[in-house]
C-alpha cells in the first residue's frame, strides 16, 4: 500500500506489546501510547491493538502505491498528501489515492502519531507480537526502524475501511497537560526522606535524552538514601518512575524487566498514554494517586473505548453526525 | 534459618510484587521461582507473566478483572500452597553450561583495571573468574539477559561509575557480585572482562534464551 521514501526520525511497527515474555528479559515493547493506537485502529474497524505505525516527532515520507484507507491518532505531526494539498488531521480516517504521497510537515502537537492501514500492518508475530523490539532486533520490520525502501502492506485490501470517521470528541485527550497521577512506591528501598514530596513539588522538564526506554526528566536533585546502593534488581513496569543518579526516569514500553534502582512510584496506565506524547522539553507534574484511583481511571478509560468504539459503528460515516 | 513470610505490596496499579528479603540468596530465589511457577498454575486467575528476581516476584494482573484487594487475596491463596524449596546446595535444578570466554584485550577492555583496583595481575582475575561455577538466578532488564552469582570477594567490582551507551553483544561483565553477559548490543555499566561467541539470545530459537534460571554456568578461557 506504501513504499517508503524516507523513513523520518524513528517509524517502527507496533502493536498492543508482548507481554508474555517478561521473565526472559523481553521488554513488553508495542505502542507508547495504547490509546491512539485503538484510536486508529478502532477507526478502521481494527482490533485495537492490532500492529499500526509509531511514527516519533519527524514523520516519514511514504508512496501511495495502492489507493487505500488510513487513520490516524495521536500527536498532530503535520499529515498531509502534498499533490492535493489536504491536511490530514488525526482522529480521523483519510483516503490515499496511488501516485500521491503522504507526508508530515512536522509537529505541532503532542510526540507520537500513529498509522493504521485496514486490518493493520502486514508483520510476523515473533513471541506472540509483531511488534518491533528494538533493543532485541526482532519483530515488526527485521526488528528495526522503518528504512527508504520498506513496504508497508495492510492485512486486509487497501480499501477496507470507511474514509471520513471522525473520533468522537469528549473522551481521554492524551495531548492534555493535566498533572500525571503517580502511585507512590510502598516499598520505599533507597528513597531519601521527602523524596517523593520534592517530586510532587516540582515541575520536570522533559529531557532529549528520552526514547522509548523511558522519558527523563529534568529538575531539582533527588537523592538516594545510602542503602540504595546495596539494591539487587526487581521487577518494573512500564510507568515506573526509577531514580537513578543523573535524575528521575519514567519507565515506557521498551523500558527493561528489571531494575535496580530505588522506585518512587508508577504512573497510574491511564497516564502513560500522556507521558508518551510529551516532547523533549515539556514539563510534566505529577500528584499522587492511590491504586483504587488509578484503576477507576484505567476502567473509565476502557469503558470509554467501547463506548466511542460503539457509536462509531452504529452511526456510519462520522461526517452527517458534526 | 527461617525467613519472615513473603510481603505483598502493590506495584502501580496492575502488578503486585512480592517481597521475599535476602538480597542474593539461593534459597530466596529458588522460593522466588517456584512461587512464580505456582502463579503461572493458577490459569484461571487475573495474572500476567510473572517476573521472578533475586529475592522478589513481581506479578502483573488485569485490573479490569479484579480490583487490588482481591488480586492481593488470590495472590496470598496462590502462595499459600507454595511449599519451602529444597534447601541442599548440592540438589540443583538446571543444566551445566560452559560458556567459551576470550578474556581482556579489545575483547575485556576493563580486564586491567579490575585487576589494578584489586592489587592483582589480570592473568589473576582470568583464573578466578573462570575458576568458578556461577548460578543463574534470574533474567531480565534485556531479552536473555541472565543474573550470574556469585563473584568471588578477590573480584567483586562495582559498576563503572559512566555506563558505556554501546557494549557489543557477547561481552562478558562484573557489577558488585554478579557476573553476565551482555545478549545484544546495548548500553551498560558492568566492568568488562572478556567476550564471548556463544549466542546467548536468539529470538526464532527455542527457547531463545541460552541460560535458565537454576542453570549452571563456567567461563572457559580460550585464545583470542
Amino acid at each position: 500500500m506504501f513504499e517508503v521514501v524516507d523513513p523520518g526520525a524513528l517509524s517502527t511497527v507496533q502493536d498492543g506489546g508482548r507481554p508474555g515474555h517478561l521473565d526472559l528479559g523481553v521488554p513488553v515493547s508495542g505502542a507508547c501510547d495504547t490509546w491512539s493506537l485503538a484510536v486508529a485502529n478502532l477507526l478502521l474497524d481494527n482490533p485495537p491493538d492490532a500492529p499500526a505505525l509509531e511514527i516519533t516527532l519527524a514523520g516519514p515520507v511514504l508512496a501511495v502505491c495502492q489507493t487505500g484507507v488510513i487513520a490516524i491518532a495521536g500527536a498532530d505531526l503535520g499529515g498531509e498528501v502534498p499533490e492535493e494539498g489536504r491536511r490530514l488531521a488525526p482522529g480521523s480516517s483519510h483516503r490515499v489515492t496511488a501516485g500521491t504521497h503522504l507526508r508530515f510537515e512536522g509537529v505541532r502537537s503532542g510526540l507520537r502519531a500513529y498509522l493504521a492501514l485496514p486490518g493493520g500492518i502486514a508483520a510476523a508475530s515473533v513471541l506472540d507480537s509483531a511488534s518491533t523490539c528494538l533493543l532485541g532486533g526482532f519483530g515488526g520490520i527485521d526488528g528495526r526502524a522503518l528504512r527508504a525502501g520498506d513496504q508497508l502492506l495492510p492485512v486486509r485490501g487497501p480499501t477496507a475501511g470507511e474514509a471520513g470517521r471522525r473520533w468522537p470528541a469528549g473522551g481521554p485527550d492524551p495531548l492534555d497537560g493535566a498533572p500525571l497521577r503517580l502511585i507512590p512506591a510502598a516499598d520505599p528501598a533507597g528513597l531519601a526522606p521527602g523524596a517523593l514530596a520534592a517530586i510532587v513539588d516540582s515541575p520536570w522538564i522533559v529531557s532529549t535524552e528520552s526514547d522509548r526506554v523511558g522519558v527523563r526528566l529534568s529538575g531539582p536533585a533527588i537523592t538516594a538514601a545510602p542503602e540504595a546502593a546495596d539494591l539487587v534488581s526487581r521487577g518494573v513496569v512500564p510507568g515506573t518512575m526509577q531514580l537513578p543518579p543523573g535524575g528521575p526516569i519514567i519507565l515506557l514500553a521498551d523500558g527493561p524487566t528489571v531494575g535496580g534502582y530505588p522506585v518512587a512510584g508508577v504512573v497510574a496506565r491511564a497516564d502513560l498514554p500522556r507521558v508518551a506524547q510529551a516532547r523533549p522539553g515539556a514539563e510534566l507534574r505529577f500528584v499522587t494517586a492511590s491504586v483504587a484511583e488509578a484503576q477507576a481511571a484505567w476502567r473509565y478509560q476502557a469503558a470509554v473505548l467501547r463506548e466511542m468504539a460503539r457509536r462509531l459503528e452504529v452511526s456510519g460515516p462520522w461526517e452527517t453526525h458534526v | 534459618m527461617s525467613r519472615p513470610g513473603p510481603r505483598i505490596v502493590p506495584f502501580g496499579d496492575a502488578a503486585l510484587l512480592v517481597e521475599l528479603g535476602g538480597g542474593i540468596d539461593i534459597g530466596a530465589n529458588r522460593l522466588a521461582h517456584a512461587m512464580a511457577a505456582a502463579v503461572r498454575s493458577d490459569a484461571a486467575g487475573p495474572w500476567g507473566c510473572p517476573v521472578p528476581a533475586y529475592d522478589s516476584v513481581l506479578v502483573p494482573y488485569d485490573p479490569l478483572e479484579v480490583d487490588v484487594a482481591a488480586a492481593a487475596d488470590r495472590l496470598t491463596g496462590v502462595l499459600a500452597g507454595v511449599g519451602a524449596p529444597v534447601e541442599d546446595a548440592d540438589h540443583e535444578e538446571g543444566p551445566f553450561i560452559k560458556i567459551p570466554v576470550r578474556y581482556g584485550g579489545a575483547d575485556g577492555p576493563d580486564l586491567e583495571e579490575v585487576a589494578a583496583l584489586h592489587g592483582s595481575t589480570p592473568a589473576r582475575v582470568i583464573a578466578i573468574h573462570s575458576g568458578t561455577v556461577y548460578r543463574v538466578f534470574h533474567l531480565g532488564f534485556a531479552p536473555g539477559f541472565s543474573y550470574l552469582a556469585s563473584v568471588p570477594a578477590e573480584i567483586v567490582t562495582p559498576r563503572r561509575a559512566t555506563p558505556r551507551t554501546r557494549v557489543p553483544a557477547g561481552s562478558v561483565g562484573i557489577a558488585g557480585l554478579q557476573t553476565g553477559v551482555y545478549p545484544v548490543v546495548m548500553p551498560g555499566g558492568w566492568n568488562l572482562i572478556g567476550r564471548t561467541e556463544a549466542v546467548l539470545w536468539d529470538a526464532r530459537r527455542d527457547p531463545p534464551a541460552l541460560l535458565r534460571p537454576g542453570a549452571h554456568v563456567r567461563f572457559v578461557p580460550v585464545g583470542g
